[in-house]
């Protein structure tokens, strides 16, 4: 009899009829594995897992409900419309009949997601919450190569792409952009928007790899769903500012692959209000229209975008009502966004080649900053006397300006996460830059801050004095207290094993006192210490050591010696937190060692 | 008449004219004159057709150009006889020619170079000169050959017939009808399609791309909508995110050295670092990272695939998983630190005693001696040197009676320790005086349990067991005590009573093997530890009261509470059992305290103490009350660890045992030192 035997005709009842397995419920649903798998990615489901598993441990369980939930979704029924679809072309291709084959597949079945969106996430900060796997794989695929023949489609990269810009340039205009990690994977941001923290992983702007361990049904599905969702997104957000979705860009700057500039352009533009915008938009059409015409003389063309660019301001209701809808935007906006618009105000950077251009496009002007790059299209050039930093990266200057500084890319990113205008002295081109550190590490529950972030903490320090002197000396003194705290903490460490050392001897001390306190004792001691008065001798040398070993012995004990009385339950629990902590603590360990090792190794290379 | 002209210009012109000119004058000649206009038109170009033209008209010339005679195809031989050959065109006779004499004509064909090319027609009557072209024509027919020299008798074959695609040969069936009607059904199939166009169904132009994306949150004010259908959703995880290490540009702290990289080699695959901080000197030297592609995928899978549940992140301080205990100054006075040593034995010291005044200390050690020592002063009083390894050793708990009892390698040894008044010593010497006399177990055919035999060399009584002896423990009158022999089936455990110097043994069967015995501290009652469980007896009603069941591997020692109604029990996998005989004969508490086996486990006679020693070289101190009150469970708080033995083959603390009245500790190492442990 099997293990969990039912008599026919009893309903049911428990784990047994609440979860289902996955090939129960692909039968059950009468459609196939990958239709499954398909309908699962797209309307969220997922495997629980049940108390008890009833039709085995290596077994996946959905939840009976979840199933439900699944065949009552008219996207199944879609799939299958697609399915039919699919044989019919096949049908008529094998019969010859091209007519008929053009004609159906000019007008395939085509299902929306946006009801899916809506039922996955019900309101717009929910689907703020999910956004970090949807944002990483967007950009991922847009970083593939567009290339026909592929296993990915060039149409849909060059979604992925729009998509990310427009993201991009949303985050660059509010000025929500807070984080940013330059790691080997790729580059790393966090913004904030609507008080939920977004972070996304953007690959390194260099071609990927398609490799073949990998099944492209399954990301396709899913990057399917996240480009509906992030245009959903993308149209809310941006309407939140004011600006039409989705935005005409001008060709001219998108053929040059500057898309991000020409949506922030377009976005500084937009934000004159919606019924001018139209306006605008007609006009950027008329203009775009002309541009294509007249696109073989390019010099006419960047004429042509010189005026849209006086134009456009022009256009707009009058500089002041623009700088009242400013001031107006500033209040609103918290303390963190007042932070980060005014990082790099009224700094000016150009970049240099080989710099990852799109990253810093949209870094600086998310903090305030002008930019231009090398190449077409750009809005000023390297002889621009008022540029402040040209971010270089390789160490060969044809000219040298010495009004500006010349720093590499890292500094940017530093700066970035400090929230400061770092020294440039070591981010210099041709130097080694110091450590680049993530912001998203807290350095004081890691156990260890490393010598940089000490630094940086410093400077941010002295900056926020500089910057905000408040009345109150007191507040200043805390201030100082607090740094000092944690540059002493080492120190504070050290002086604390002192005093318990003192204590040791001072304890040893009483003892002895003690113990010529009673008179027999010290009789006994010696009688035995005569016994065998060379034993006593050594153990006198190496009283010490011994001291300090029965000591840790004994400190051990203390803590040990409660654990006898635990249940097997709580003492396993305890000793499982132990071995964390010991592991975090051993870690701790080997980057000091290494760190100390680092140093001394320098220093005799010195 | 046209070939007798032709005739007669080929003899006026002689034989040089070439059968082209012949040729052309059979087609002027039959035909009209507009042809013959043609044919001098072409003249000059038709040069290179005319082998051709002559070879395609040579057959026909005979048909076409009119015979002189009409007389038609009969024989010849029906105007043998007649003047006459026949009738030309227009009816007349045609007169036969005259016969030429023989010899005119031999004559005329000698004469005529060209004879024999003439060839007599008969039918017409005449002479016809072949020309030289009919004569190569005929020379070629006799060797076989074609007519005509540019015929090719092979040609290359011409298939004119397409059979590709056709499948099967040309049907010469006739066309049926059915290709010259128009069809019904398809004229039923455009009635259906223009239907289907004018209705809608086919649509030829592409659809209408509509704006995809809308405000689809709309206001969000209404609350009731917001709510997210169905089961509760359980959000993934979010992705770690990343630390230093993870930087391209990483503190040289996190870069491991090249022996660490190494070394994880040898690590198992799942414990070796997935990620190997590198750095790079800039960024523009940051290589694609290839296993983006894969890591994407892989978080795909975990959203999908991956069971979800809701776990509670316990966040506990484990400082609170700990108990809380009094405080241990409360509990005082304990033995804590070592106060004295007791050296001198040379050898591992197996077992002590502690004298029921608490003045003496007895040990014996594997080295073959027991001593006396003094507590107070740590002098070594008395030593005998018994020949053996000593392996348990016991005072007799009497005041009156300063006599030991000692396992010595199989066996037990009854000495006189000679302390006390002269009195006590007398009557102890008393005690150990046995009489020689035969043992009148020499009948039984087994070979008695126990013999009691004087000791010459060191003034006691040898107990001669049957097999080893392992443990020994006096009854508290000091009268009665008892011997355990583990490998003595039915007669393992046995009593003795000194004074008759008289042994039984009582226990026909255990439930295992036993491993200490020992009585009870007040009343009638006896303990046996097998393995796994401990019998309680009632020794007056000679039966079985209690099983306590230790779970326990094996049992190495037991200890009795002066109260008598709990019992601990020590065991070889380290753990200490306290048994509340009230309460259950399941172990009230189970302490997991030591490493290694606990080799000795003793009970305070005053003190809520008791303590247990280790292989491990600890000895653990608890404070153990048992309360009065039935309803109130023993306290037990571990108060101490105490520590200095040290370790010799692998061996630690063999036995400790409280003093009788000081809050005292002994312990006996297997580094041969005795220790003495106060407050």
């Amino acid at each position: 009899m099997p293990k969990h035997y039912r008599p026919p005709g009893k309903k049911k009842e428990g784990n047994a009829a609440k979860y289902i397995t996955r090939t129960k419920a692909v039968n059950y649903l009468q459609i196939s594995l990958a239709t499954f798998r398909k309908l699962c990615i797209l309307k969220g489901v997922f495997p629980r897992q049940p108390k008890k598993k009833v039709e085995g441990n290596h077994k996946t369980y959905y939840h009976m409900k979840d199933i439900a939930f699944l065949l009552h979704d008219p996207l199944i029924e879609k799939f299958r419309e697609i399915k039919v679809h699919r044989k019919k072309v096949k049908k008529a291709i094998a019969k010859k009949n091209k007519d008929l084959a053009d004609r159906l597949l000019n007008r395939p079945p085509t299902y929306k997601l946006d009801r899916l969106i809506l039922e996955r996430y019900p309101t717009f900060v929910d689907a703020l919450r999910d956004l970090d796997d949807c944002l990483t794989m967007v950009h991922l695929f847009a970083a593939l190569p567009a290339v026909d023949g592929e296993r990915v489609e060039v149409k849909r990269i060059h979604n992925c792409r729009r998509l990310s810009h427009e993201w991009q340039a949303y985050i660059s205009r509010t000025h929500s952009l807070r984080k940013t990690f330059i790691s080997v994977k790729g580059i790393y941001y966090q913004a904030e928007v609507q008080g939920q923290k977004i972070t996304w992983l953007t690959p390194h702007a260099l071609q990927q790899v398609l490799t073949d361990d990998v099944d492209f049904n399954v990301m396709l599905t899913f990057l399917e769903f996240y480009e509906t969702l992030l245009g959903f997104v993308n149209f809310k957000l941006y309407h939140s500012i004011n600006v039409n979705y989705p935005p005409i860009l001008d060709s001219r700057l998108e053929a040059l692959a500057a898309e991000l500039y020409a949506l922030c352009r377009y976005m500084s533009a937009g934000s004159g209000g919606v019924t001018r915008n139209s306006e605008s938009n007609r006009l950027i059409e008329d203009k775009k229209d002309e541009n294509n015409k007249a696109s073989s003389k390019t010099d006419e063309s960047e004429l042509r975008l010189a005026q849209l660019q006086h134009q456009l301001p022009t256009n707009e209701p009058g500089a002041l009502m623009h700088l009242v809808e400013e001031s107006s935007a500033a209040d609103a906006d918290d303390d963190d966004t007042k932070e980060c618009k005014s990082l790099f105000k009224n700094l000016k950077f150009y970049l240099s080649r080989e710099v990852p251009r799109e990253s810093l496009l949209f870094i600086i002007p998310a903090f305030g900053g002008t930019v231009s790059w090398e190449g077409e299209g750009a809005p000023f050039n390297e002889v621009d006397e008022d540029i402040t930093h040209q971010i270089v990266d390789r160490p060969t200057q044809s000219h040298v300006f010495l009004s500006r500084e010349y720093v590499q890319p890292q500094w940017v990113y530093d700066c970035v996460n400090a929230r400061v205008i770092l020294p440039t002295e070591g981010y210099l081109v041709g130097r080694v830059p110091p450590p680049h550190l993530s912001p998203f590490v807290d350095n004081d529950a890691e156990g260890y801050i490393p010598e940089y972030a000490e630094t940086i903490s410093r400077l941010q320090a002295a900056a926020r004095n500089q910057v905000l002197p408040l009345p109150g000396i007191g507040d200043e003194d805390l201030d100082n207290s607090l740094v000092e705290a944690m540059i002493d903490r080492t120190g504070s460490n050290e002086n604390a094993e002192k005093k318990r050392k003192l204590e040791m001897l001072e304890k040893q001390y009483h003892d002895e006192l003690k113990m010529e306190y009673e008179g027999i004792t010290f009789s006994n001691l010696s009688n035995s210490r005569a016994e065998n008065p060379p034993d006593a001798v050594e153990k006198d040398d190496t009283r010490s050591d011994h001291e300090e070993d029965a000591n840790k012995q004994a400190e051990k004990d203390a803590a040990d010696i409660t654990k006898s009385l635990m249940s097997r339950k709580q003492r396993g629990l305890l000793e499982a937190i132990e071995i964390h902590k010991e592991r975090k603590r051993e870690k701790v360990e080997q980057l000091k060692k290494r760190k100390k090792n680092a140093d001394s190794s320098a220093a005799k290379r010195r | 008449m046209g070939h007798n002209e032709g005739e007669h210009e080929q003899e006026r012109d002689d034989l040089s004219a070439d059968d082209s000119l012949w040729s052309d004058d059979v087609w002027s000649e039959g035909d009209e004159g507009s042809l013959s206009f043609e044919d001098s038109g072409e003249g000059s170009e038709a040069e290179s057709d005319e082998p051709e033209e002559a070879a395609v008209e040579s057959d026909s010339s005979e048909d076409e150009v009119a015979p002189k005679n009409t007389v038609g195809d009969v024989p010849l031989e029906w105007y043998k006889n007649e003047e006459h050959i026949g009738y030309d065109i227009s009816g007349r006779k045609i007169k036969k020619r005259d016969r030429e004499g023989r010899i005119e004509a031999y004559l005329r064909n000698a004469d005529d170079a060209k004879n024999w090319r003439k060839i007599y027609d008969e039918y017409n009557d005449e002479e016809v000169q072949i020309t030289k072209e009919e004569a190569k024509i005929i020379s070629r027919m006799l060797k076989g050959k074609t007519p005509h020299t540019n015929v090719d008798p092979y040609p290359d074959y011409v298939d004119w017939f397409e059979y590709d695609d056709k499948g099967h040969p040309l049907s010469s069936a006739p066309e049926p009808k059915r290709r010259f009607v128009p069809s019904k059904w398809e004229q039923k199939k455009v009635v259906k399609l223009v239907r289907a166009i004018r209705n809608g169904w086919i649509k030829f132009d592409k659809p209408k791309e509509e704006p995809n994306f809308y405000h689809l949150w709309g206001d969000e004010t209404d609350t009731a909508d917001n709510k997210r259908q169905g089961l509760s959703y359980i959000p993934a995880p979010k992705p770690n995110l990343p630390g230093h290490e993870e930087s391209y540009n990483p503190s040289v702290e996190y870069i491991p050295t090249q022996e660490e990289i190494d070394s994880y080699q040898l690590m198992y695959e799942e414990d070796r670092p997935k990620f190997i901080p590198r750095r790079f000197e800039s960024l523009r030297s940051v290589p694609a990272y290839e296993k983006a592609l894969r890591e994407g995928f892989d978080r795909c899978l975990d959203l999908y695939l991956c069971p979800r549940t809701r776990k509670k992140r316990i966040n506990i301080n484990p400082e609170s998983l700990k108990p809380k205990l009094p405080s241990k100054k409360d509990l005082r006075p304990y033995p804590k630190t070592c106060y004295l040593e007791f050296k001198g034995h040379s050898a591992p010291v197996k077992s002590l005693s502690v004298e029921i005044t608490g003045q003496w200390i007895a040990s014996g050690s594997s080295d073959g001696t027991i001593r006396i020592w003094e507590v107070e002063t740590g002098r070594c009083l008395k030593v005998w040197n018994v020949g053996g390894d000593v392996r348990h050793i016991a005072w007799n708990p009497a005041p009156d009676r300063p006599i030991l009892a000692a396992i010595v390698d199989h066996d037990l040894l009854l000495l006189n320790v000679e302390v006390g008044s002269e009195e006590v010593q007398m009557k102890s010497k008393e005690l150990l005086r046995i009489d020689e006399s035969a043992p009148e177990d020499d009948a039984d055919d087994k070979k008695p349990a126990v013999r009691w035999v004087k000791n010459e060399k060191l003034d006691g009584i040898t107990l001669i067991h049957h097999k080893a002896v392992s443990n020994v423990d006096w009854h508290f009158k000091g009268d009665y005590f008892t011997t355990v022999v583990p490998s003595g089936d039915t007669r393992a455990v046995l009593l003795h009573q000194l004074s008759k110097k008289h042994s039984h043994h009582p226990f026909s069967k255990l439930p295992g093997l036993p491993v200490a015995a020992a009585f009870h501290p007040s009343q009638k009652m006896f303990f046996v530890a097998t393995k796994k469980f401990v019998q309680v007896y009632d020794l007056q009603k000679a039966q079985l009261v209690k099983k306590l069941e230790s779970g326990l591997r094996e049992i190495s020692s037991i200890s009795i509470h002066p109260g008598g109604d709990n019992v601990i029990v020590g065991s070889k996998d380290g753990k200490l059992c306290w048994f509340d005989t009230d309460l259950s004969t399941r172990p009230y508490k189970t302490l997991k305290t030591h490493s290694k086996d606990i080799t000795s486990v003793t009970f305070h006679r005053k003190y809520p103490l008791f303590a247990s020693s280790s292989e491990d070289c600890s000895v653990y101190v608890f404070h153990g009350m048992v309360y009065s009150d039935l309803n109130q469970n023993p306290l037990i708080v571990p108060l101490e660890i105490l520590r200095g033995h040290s370790s010799s083959d692998g061996r630690g603390v063999l036995d400790c045992k409280f003093h009788p009245k000081q809050p005292w500790l002994f312990t006996a190492g297997a580094d041969s030192v005795i220790r003495l442990y106060c407050d």
